[in-house]
Parts: structure tokens; C-alpha cells; sequence
């Protein structure tokens, strides 16, 4: 009887194992919200903590760097809508975004996965870029109420259409995995086989397909990959940001009119392009 | 299970889940799930119950997975029923034999792991069965012989007069 039984719970892992995508969404959510949420508090509190540690000095030299970049950013916005008017273009969409703690665990099988603090509640829908100061980190995937979880460049089934700054080149990037977990890596694969790309070349995401907003930086060529004889190219990618070392991120929410400024904690408003 | 080995497994897997949930030390931290499974499969001797509670822990350590959701319930379950079953052909309860039972258990769950993983998630073969899982297997080992140091007493010896 006591073999039997044994023998019924391995069955039954084995039918959790092959459970459709939806019943297996809500065992994980179940189980985050009770028996693991303690945990995750935890972490969220620890990842906010050390975000709060980073010292005064080195926020007051980033809020420093940025004030030319946006004073020059006036100028040209004001250039741009003239010469929009004088084309006769509508203005340029631009994006709503929110401010978010990212949290990483650290179980078997949850290396690509990252979890947000914020969720429907907080605007946030599936498929949102997930970005940080220093390029495009994943993408939301599932989203809850007060959580949603997403994975970074290094999943399997992460996607995204790149090309360089000058639309150059354009292909798509995903990830390769390297022999362990710390070499996994990017290569933008369908470039033109003429494209002739440059360790150092900068990618971004080229807006294709909708998913990923145009201009976030992936990362940078390292070097060739393999090539399919006078049809095209690929090229392995420095990518521009290291999932591990995150622990603030920005979503991208939806798109209106007009450009937005990141404010830590809440739904970015839109900013103003006219000049002061 | 006596009470005391009953609170023994709970804090080490309440231990676990702060290490890998909260402080998300991953590798960099023994795996302490397998070794409170290991310990209680001893105890309880009885492979459906053993199967239940490796079952519960694969479940809340699947919470987290990006793919392949179920590889550590299959794993766990397997690994706490053979667990329980060993007490039928091994007895004693020796520092030798323990080290050896926890290390082979750790590298079974991990082995089983990758058997029941979306095979285009999984890392190669040989890098997991002869550098990772190895290393991990003594790791938990040694973590798992500590605790039985530190808090499991032994029956006194007998000496004959």
C-alpha cells in the first residue's frame, strides 16, 4: 500500500509536469502568495535597501550628467516640432512608463525569470519592455494584481528585433547559451549578408513588430558569429545589461503624445517638449 | 519522527527558502531542501510519505521556474520514496554512510532534474553530471553532515563492564 501510494505521487508529478501553461500559471501564483510571500518580501525589502544604499554623491553626478543632455533636448524638440508642423507630421507617440523594484530569486530553474513589484494595479500589462539606465533588460510576462514576473535576454524564448543606430543593419537578437550559465550571451542573427557590422557597433531595438519600443539599446557587436554564404550574417552581442546586477527597472506601459521622464514609485506622467 | 527531528527539517527548509528566496544566494548557497528531505525520508521510513513531502517541496521550489515547471516536484518525489526505501537495506546511521547518502541524493535530484527539463532549457549533460552537480552533491553533503553534528544526538554506547 505504502509502495502504491509512492508510486500514485510520482505519477502525479510526472501530471503536474505536463499540466497545460494555465493551471501551472496558478500553481505558481498560489504558491507565491502564500507560503513563499514572506520570502519574496523579504527580498523586495532587501533589493530596495540596497538601491537606497547607493551612495548621494554618485545619484548627485548621474542628476549631473543628465542636465545638458535635457537642456539640449529642449532645443532640439522645439527644432523637431517646427519642422514636423512645416511637414505637415503628426507629433511623435511617446511612452508611458513606470518606475519598478526588480527581484531575483535564487531556486533551481529560475535563472532567466525576475519578478517585478508592481502590477495591473500599478498599469503594467503583458509583453511590457523592461528597461534599465543602461539598455533593455526583458520583458513582462505574466501579470497579477500587486506583482507581475517577467524574463530577461537571457530565456530561451526571448526575441527582439534590433538594428544599429543608423538602420544600417537590422536583424533579430536572441540568446545562445554558453557552456555554463555565466557565458550565456546574445546574437543578432538575418543581418544582410553586406552589412558589414564592427566589434563596438552599437544595436538597438528597431520598434518591429510593436513589442519592444524603437531606440533601446541591446548592446554592442562582439564579433562574428557564423555566416550563411551570400545570404546573411550573424553576430555574437555584448549585451548592455547584466540581469544579475538589477535591481531598478523602468516598464513601459503604453504609448501617448508626447515624451516622459521617469519618477521612481509611481505612473510617469508625460513631459512637456515645449521649451520653458 | 520524533518532534525534535520534525522541527530540525522544518528550520532547515524555512533556512533553504531564505537563502535561495530571500537573499537569492543561488549556488553560492548548499541546497538544503534535498538534505531535509534526505533526513526526514530516513526518519519517517514510509515512501508514500516521504513522496509527499518531496512532492510539497518540489511544488514551492517550481514557484519560481521559468521553464520547465514540475522537473523538481518529479525530482524531489523520486528522490524522498527511494530515500524512505533505503532504510530497508542499509541500516546504521554512521557519518560515512550519511555523507555518501546525501551526496548521492543531491546528485540524483539533480541528474533527475535535467532528465524532466525542457531539453532546449537545459545545461549539457556532461557539464551538469560531472562539474555542477558534483560539487553541489558535496556541498549539501557537507551541510547536511553539519546539521547532524551540530543537532542530531546519537544513541550512547553501551560499554560492557
Amino acid at each position: 500500500m505504502d509502495l502504491l501510494v509512492a508510486v500514485g505521487l510520482v505519477l502525479g508529478s510526472l501530471i503536474v509536469l505536463n499540466l497545460p501553461p494555465g493551471p501551472q500559471r496558478a500553481m505558481r501564483h498560489l504558491l507565491r502568495e502564500t507560503v513563499l510571500g514572506p520570502f519574496i518580501e523579504i527580498n523586495g525589502a532587501i533589493a530596495r535597501t540596497r538601491e537606497r544604499a547607493l551612495g548621494f554623491d554618485v545619484l548627485r553626478t548621474q542628476m549631473d550628467s543628465l542636465v545638458a543632455p535635457v537642456a539640449a533636448h529642449r532645443t532640439l524638440a522645439e527644432e523637431n516640432r517646427q519642422l514636423r508642423n512645416l511637414l505637415e507630421l503628426r507629433d511623435r507617440r511617446g511612452r508611458r512608463a513606470r518606475a519598478v523594484t526588480v527581484i531575483r530569486v535564487g531556486t533551481a530553474g529560475s535563472e532567466s525569470a525576475f519578478h517585478l513589484d508592481s502590477g495591473s494595479d500599478g498599469g503594467i500589462g503583458a509583453f511590457g519592455a523592461v528597461v534599465t539606465e543602461g539598455g533593455l533588460l526583458g520583458q513582462v510576462q505574466e501579470v497579477f494584481s500587486r506583482y507581475s514576473v517577467g524574463y530577461d535576454w537571457s530565456h530561451r524564448d526571448f526575441r527582439v528585433a534590433a538594428m544599429t543606430p543608423d538602420a544600417r543593419a537590422h536583424g533579430l537578437v536572441e540568446a545562445v547559451r554558453g557552456g555554463f550559465r555565466e557565458q550565456d550571451r546574445l546574437v543578432i542573427r538575418g543581418t544582410a549578408y553586406l552589412s558589414d557590422l564592427s566589434p563596438g557597433d552599437e544595436l538597438v531595438t528597431s520598434g518591429r513588430g510593436g513589442t519592444f519600443p524603437r531606440g533601446i539599446r541591446i548592446g554592442w557587436i562582439a564579433g562574428p558569429a557564423d555566416a550563411s554564404v551570400g545570404w546573411s550574417r550573424s553576430y555574437y552581442v555584448e549585451p548592455a545589461v547584466h540581469p544579475g546586477a538589477v535591481t531598478h527597472a523602468v516598464v513601459y506601459t503604453g504609448s501617448e503624445t508626447g515624451a516622459t521622464v521617469p519618477r521612481a514609485g509611481g505612473a510617469l506622467p508625460p513631459e512637456r517638449a515645449d521649451p520653458p | 519522527m520524533r518532534l525534535r527531528f520534525f522541527l530540525l527539517c522544518t528550520a532547515l527548509i524555512a533556512v533553504h527558502l531564505v537563502l535561495h528566496v530571500a537573499l537569492a544566494l543561488g549556488p553560492a548557497a548548499p541546497d538544503l531542501v534535498v538534505v531535509a528531505l534526505l533526513l526526514a525520508s530516513r526518519a519517517l521510513g514510509s515512501a508514500a510519505g516521504a513522496a509527499a513531502l518531496g512532492f510539497a517541496l518540489g511544488l514551492a521550489e517550481d514557484a519560481f521556474a521559468a521553464v520547465s515547471f514540475g522537473a523538481s516536484v518529479f525530482a524531489l518525489t523520486v528522490v524522498g520514496a527511494l530515500g524512505a526505501r533505503t532504510r530497508d537495506f542499509f541500516v546504521g546511521d554512521s557519518i560515512p554512510f550519511l555523507a555518501v547518502f546525501l551526496a548521492l541524493g543531491k546528485w540524483g535530484r539533480d541528474l533527475l532534474e535535467w532528465v524532466a527539463s525542457d531539453p532546449v532549457a537545459r545545461p549539457p549533460f556532461h557539464d551538469l553530471a560531472l562539474a555542477e552537480s558534483p560539487l553541489a552533491a558535496l556541498y549539501a553533503a557537507a551541510a547536511g553532515l553539519g546539521v547532524r553534528l551540530l543537532f542530531i544526538r546519537r544513541p550512547p554506547v553501551r560499554r560492557r563492564p
